[in-house]
């Protein structure tokens, strides 16, 4: 044992060396790096799920976009259906309201020209009759003969301006 | 073309002056002395390799011989240290040249220790075998380097003027090997003990629970199975203390084969030194590097092996079989 130097003093001293050398290791080389490891893992585990999770985001979105364009498809759709429902309607009353104008227009267009008609009966029959008072007045004055008469009611006739022969 | 030209005309020389350097000191060696009878100055010579199994004390504090080895190691922690501190001082996410250095060497020895001993156990086994295999393999690399083994007073003995050298390689002191190879036998031990419990991990050994079932056995009337049964668990007693003594044998094992290594490196280089002192040393040199590296791992290697031989106890591994 002597002659290749088992000694225990040695023996003891290396074991301290060892012993110090795994303590020093461990606190500035396996606990620091190895946490670093870990740490970068769950980072990278992190931002792994991370990236899926905004990729799963954006066909989630991309399908609500398409969604929402599908709706608003639809809705436009709609509106324009009521748009010419509408347009149908409003076309439909103005001609209703034109109908009843032209008739309220004719009406009362027909009641002027019966008015008028009336009036002009009217005037004629007084203007007539006048005409008739002024011949009988003639006829009384002068003799009446059958030529005399016809000649009478001719020059009365003239004399009034509706019954004048052109 | 003419810098080709240039360099391999420098190649040529560089490998003139090789040869006549080679040459020269094979001839003024102890070799090519005995060949051409040339008598060298004696402050020329290389001194014979002196086997020196101890190491050298240095100095004493209180009474404690403090040996060239001994400070061979103190050098060997304060490299691994200064190496290491200013390589995660700052730890930094996305890491520089020496943290990556350092996550380098964590991680594939990390990596290597899960391939072998799972991921449930690798955290139990990293550091140790971690500064195992980077403390013999800084002794070794370091024990490569001049200044070891060769700086230091001149002592004058009957055998010839002999060099205590202040440092000398720390892996050829078998206290060294010694004090590792204690330290990994009590590792897997204490690992056997506490991951599959004391009583499970004495019975891996002696298979008293096979026992136990042949008494079974007979209670039940089966006198065949157990006397079979009895015998074989005799056999396994039998056995298991072969098996503790192969544990006992293991530190002598890890203790010679590293201290015998390296010892063995460092005569044969002292020897090519001795006999041609300039370049045949150095393939010498570029072998002794590999065998570092192989010792250590071989050292490393073994204690993780033993370790999850003691942690994976014997019954598992027969159920694992089935």
């Amino acid at each position: 044992m002597e002659s290749i130097g088992i000694n225990w003093q040695l023996l003891v001293a290396f074991l301290v060396n060892f012993l110090v050398l795994f303590g020093l290791l461990t606190a500035i080389l396996y606990k620091p790096v190895l946490k670093m490891l870990d740490e970068r893992q769950a980072k990278i585990k992190e931002s792994l799920e991370q990236a899926e999770k905004i990729k799963e985001q954006m066909s989630r979105s991309e399908e609500q976009i398409k969604a929402a364009v599908v709706a608003a498809r639809k809705e436009g759709q709609v509106i324009i259906a009521q748009a010419s429902q509408i347009a149908e309607k409003i076309k439909e009353e103005a001609k209703d309201g034109a109908r009843q104008e032209a008739d309220v227009i004719i009406n009362k267009a027909r009641a002027e020209i019966k008015l008028e008609r009336d009036k002009s009966i009217a005037e004629l029959r007084s203007e007539f009759s006048n005409l008739t008072v002024l011949a009988a007045e003639k006829v009384i004055k002068e003799s009446l003969d059958a030529q005399k008469h016809l000649k009478l009611i001719n020059e009365v006739l003239d004399q009034s301006n509706t019954f004048k022969r052109n | 073309m003419s810098k080709l030209g240039c360099s391999s005309r420098l190649m040529v020389i560089l490998g003139i002056i090789v040869l006549a350097l080679f040459l020269t000191s094979f001839v003024m060696g102890p070799l090519g002395s005995k060949f051409f009878n040339i008598q060298v100055p004696k402050n020329l010579q290389v001194s014979k390799p002196f086997v020196q199994l101890p190491s050298e004390p240095i100095f004493h504090i209180g009474g404690f011989n403090i040996t060239n080895t001994v400070i061979a190691s103190w050098v060997t922690i304060l490299v691994l240290f200064l190496l290491f501190f200013s390589a995660t001082r700052k730890m930094k996410i996305i890491p520089g040249r020496m943290q990556s250095f350092a996550e380098v060497v964590v991680e594939g020895i990390y990596n290597t220790i899960e391939g072998v001993a799972g991921e449930k156990h690798v955290r139990a086994f990293f550091p140790l075998i971690t500064t195992i295999f980077l403390y013999v393999v800084t002794n070794a690399l370091l024990a490569l380097i001049p200044l070891w083994g060769t700086w230091g007073p001149i002592e004058h003995t009957a055998g010839g003027t002999v060099i205590i050298p202040f440092l000398r390689a720390a892996n050829t002191d078998v206290n060294l090997t010694l004090s590792i190879a204690l330290v990994s036998f009590c590792f897997i031990e204490y690992l056997g003990f506490s991951k599959i419990g004391p009583l499970k991990y004495i019975d891996s050994f002696f298979q008293f629970s096979a026992l136990g079932k042949a008494f079974g056995k007979l209670f039940k009337g089966d006198a065949k199975s157990f006397i079979s049964g009895f015998a074989f668990g005799f056999i396994n007693i039998y056995v298991g203390l072969l098996e503790i003594l192969s544990h006992f044998i293991r530190i002598v094992s890890f203790t010679f084969r590293l201290f015998g290594n390296m010892t063995a490196g460092e005569i044969l280089l002292g020897v090519m030194t001795f006999l041609v002192a300039f370049i045949a040393p150095v393939p010498f040199y570029g072998l002794e590097t590999l065998v570092g590296f192989l010792q250590a791992m071989i050292f490393a290697g073994l204690t993780l092996v033993f370790g999850v031989m003691a942690v994976t106890s014997h019954h598992e591994e027969g159920a694992e079989q089935h």
